[in-house]
């Protein structure tokens, strides 16, 4: 009761100030909707394209191709970026346990080097898998030189994020552990593996976003049944101009990788992502 | 009930001797501290017994064992370290039962003997809690729990108390000395914390710079300190430069007096067993074991010698004094109703008497 009528006083107080500080609150929610806005009206143009015949009937009939013949180009993407994800993974714990955890001489430059496919641009990167795959492996255009394309690329934006996280890890639980009579392996499995989950799911995040909307490099290796989403979106406006069904398939990713980064936050924050181009 | 033995073990890092030939032989069941200043290497040798960090040279036994190659997980042994190091991702009994899980023990088996540590440690209602959940008082005994789950042979810990407030502090330690005489296991506590030390040891090793300087019960090292190190780190006391004359004579099994001369002053005091008739010595004597008499109560004996008073502090329960003796400042610590009587004594003559005295070589003096 005492605090109550203490505070009450103040309330009143501040009230003189009210119309300002509403003004200025306005302004700057107004600011950051205004620029949503801009950065989401080309994915709400898209959507708006993807309802509408070409007659103006509001319909999802063009979404009957999302599942028709554009569902093999998904599943595609969809199976190409989780074995890709699979491998970074099986590359980058082991990698990014020995860099934290072992002395290995001249660690920062072998850092710098790893990371040099990520600032390789994409057209670069097409240009010598096209070299390395037909001139010097002879490998043909499957999904395994897709996924490999794809492993060499991105393994960084997974071994990145499990370093920090295996850097911010303590040492005394691996010690604790080990103390208690746990194995090497059991103390990876049980403690270091699950403490190292934020980091790790954000490499995953980020392998995710980037592979399964890759177009660039896919266009310079992608043969005739390699055809990701991405690149049906590109070659569909290409071939059969701008239709509804291309908008829906275009939409339809939108949203896959939407729902997906949505899920992440709610599920292992933003933390882990600090410093990457996502946040 | 292990016994442990430090054998000349060393550990080197680049050209930091941070443990440096350090011996040890620690009886079954005996509970004992290192205690020393940061970086005097009580951790790195804690850390060698646990098989965390590899000597660089000597041998670690085990009731006469060498487990130098024995991994950590194979010692059984227990370690609390300095932060509770509680798995954060494991409930307070998943913490508990990490220990038998690794070790595969039957599932029945784990629940009762985890059962029996919440009891405890009195938390049987905090099971299903995360780490996190608890107060830094609580998640200390889950981590006591965790690392008694296993039965280990020795127990290990690490400053377990540092983080902890003042009142946990005094509270834990004494949980943490019931724990270990129940259980009857050898344990190897490490502090920089002198009462925490003398509260709860059997035997205190006090460490420097890499080295044991002393090994002895709490009243060794605080009443017949070794070295100048030992006399000067733990507690207050005075250091009076002086030069052995004599050696007096003494009964079989009592401890060597020796006769110095300081400024002056004729002082007798224990001899470690180092020291010749000629020596530069330092003489230690605590503020709390002189005794302040009346200057007329003059005696022609050692240890009892001439002064002045040059500073009276009233503390309280204790009254602090300056005594210019010789030339000598000599600090003394007065309580009990005599302390009372010093008050209006300042710039006085009075007569000082000295006990418990001990001499140690001065080895800043023979360097010299
Ligand atoms: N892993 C390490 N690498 C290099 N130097 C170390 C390492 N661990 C400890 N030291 C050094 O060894 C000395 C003793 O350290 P430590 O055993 O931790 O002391 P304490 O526990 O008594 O404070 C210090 O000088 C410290 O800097
Ligand atoms: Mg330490």
């Amino acid at each position: 009761m005492a605090v109550a009528a203490a505070s009450a006083p103040r309330i009143e107080n501040r009230s003189g100030g009210f119309s300002l500080r509403w003004l200025g609150n306005a302004l700057a929610h107004g600011y950051v909707w205004a620029w949503l806005a801009i950065f989401a009206l080309p994915f709400m143009a898209t959507l708006a394209y993807s309802l509408r015949t070409p007659d103006g009937i509001w319909t999802l009939s063009a979404y009957q191709y999302v599942f028709g013949s554009f569902k093999e180009n998904l599943l595609l993407s969809v199976q190409t970026t989780v074995i890709t994800i699979v491998i970074n993974l099986l590359i980058s714990v082991p990698a990014a346990y020995a860099i934290v955890r072992y002395p290995l001489p001249g660690k920062s430059f072998i850092l710098s080097a790893l990371n040099l496919s990520l600032y390789t641009p994409a057209a670069v990167m097409g240009v010598s898998l096209v070299i390395a795959y037909a001139f010097l492996f002879r490998i043909p255009q499957t999904m395994t030189g897709l996924i490999a394309a794809y492993v060499v690329g991105t393994f960084p934006l997974m071994l990145v994020p499990v370093i920090v996280a295996l850097r911010d890890l303590p040492m005394v639980f691996e010690e604790a552990a080990r103390t208690l009579g746990a194995t090497r392996m059991q103390t990876f499995w049980r403690v270091e593996l699950p403490l190292l989950g934020p980091g790790i799911s954000a490499g995953i995040l980020l392998t995710f976003v980037i592979i399964f909307n890759e177009f660039l490099v896919t266009l310079f290796i992608a043969g005739p049944s390699t055809t990701t989403a991405a690149l049906r979106v590109y070659n569909l406006t290409r071939t059969a101009g701008f239709q509804p069904s291309t908008a829906a398939l275009a939409t339809t990713m939108q949203l896959v990788s939407f729902v997906v980064v949505l899920l992440f936050f709610r599920f292992f924050g933003s933390r882990y992502l600090k410093g990457t181009y996502l946040i | 009930m292990t016994r442990v033995q430090l054998v000349e073990i060393s550990k080197q890092y680049g050209s930091t001797l941070a443990v440096d030939g350090v011996n040890a032989d620690i009886a079954e069941g005996e509970f004992v501290t290192l205690l020393g200043p940061s970086g005097c290497g009580k951790t790195t040798t804690l850390r060698m017994v646990a098989g965390l960090v590899e000597p660089t040279a000597g041998q670690i036994r085990f009731d006469g064992q060498v487990v130098n190659n024995v991994p950590p997980h194979k010692r059984n042994i227990g370690l609390a370290f300095q932060s509770h190091a509680l798995f954060p991702h494991l409930s307070v009994y998943r913490n508990i039962a990490f220990g038998l899980e690794v070790k595969g023990s039957p599932k029945a088996d784990i629940q009762n003997r985890v059962r029996e540590m919440l009891e405890m440690i009195e938390l049987t209602h905090h099971a299903d809690r995360m780490p996190s959940q608890l107060s830094g008082g609580q998640q200390q005994r889950v981590a006591l729990a965790r690392m008694l789950a296993t039965d280990p042979r020795v127990l290990l810990f690490d400053e377990p108390l540092s983080a902890l407030d003042r009142n946990l502090r005094d509270t834990l330690k004494y949980s943490i000395l019931d724990l270990q005489r129940r259980t009857k296991k050898t344990a190897i506590y490490v502090t920089h914390d002198q009462s925490e030390a003398f509260a709860i040891s059997d035997r205190i090793f006090v460490m420097n710079e890499g080295r044991i300087e002393q090994a002895g019960t709490q009243l060794d090292i605080y009443l017949r300190p070794h070295t100048e190190f030992v006399a000067g780190f733990v507690g207050d006391n005075n250091a009076i430069p002086a030069e052995v004359e004599g050696v007096v004579p003494s009964l079989p099994g009592e401890p060597r007096l020796l006769d110095v001369r300081a400024a002056g002053m004729r002082l007798r005091g224990s001899d470690p067993g180092n020291i010749r008739v000629g020596d530069r010595v330092l003489v230690f004597v605590r503020p709390e074991n002189i005794d302040v008499l009346d200057a007329a109560s003059a005696v022609d004996e050692p240890n009892v010698v001439h002064g002045r008073i040059e500073q009276i502090v009233f503390e309280g329960p204790t009254v602090r004094v300056l005594v210019d003796a010789s030339g000598v400042l000599i600090k003394v610590t007065s309580s009990g109703l005599g302390r009372l009587t010093l008050l209006d004594k300042e710039r006085r003559d009075v007569m000082l008497r000295l006990q418990d005295v001990t001499v140690v070589r001065d080895d800043a003096a023979v360097a010299a």
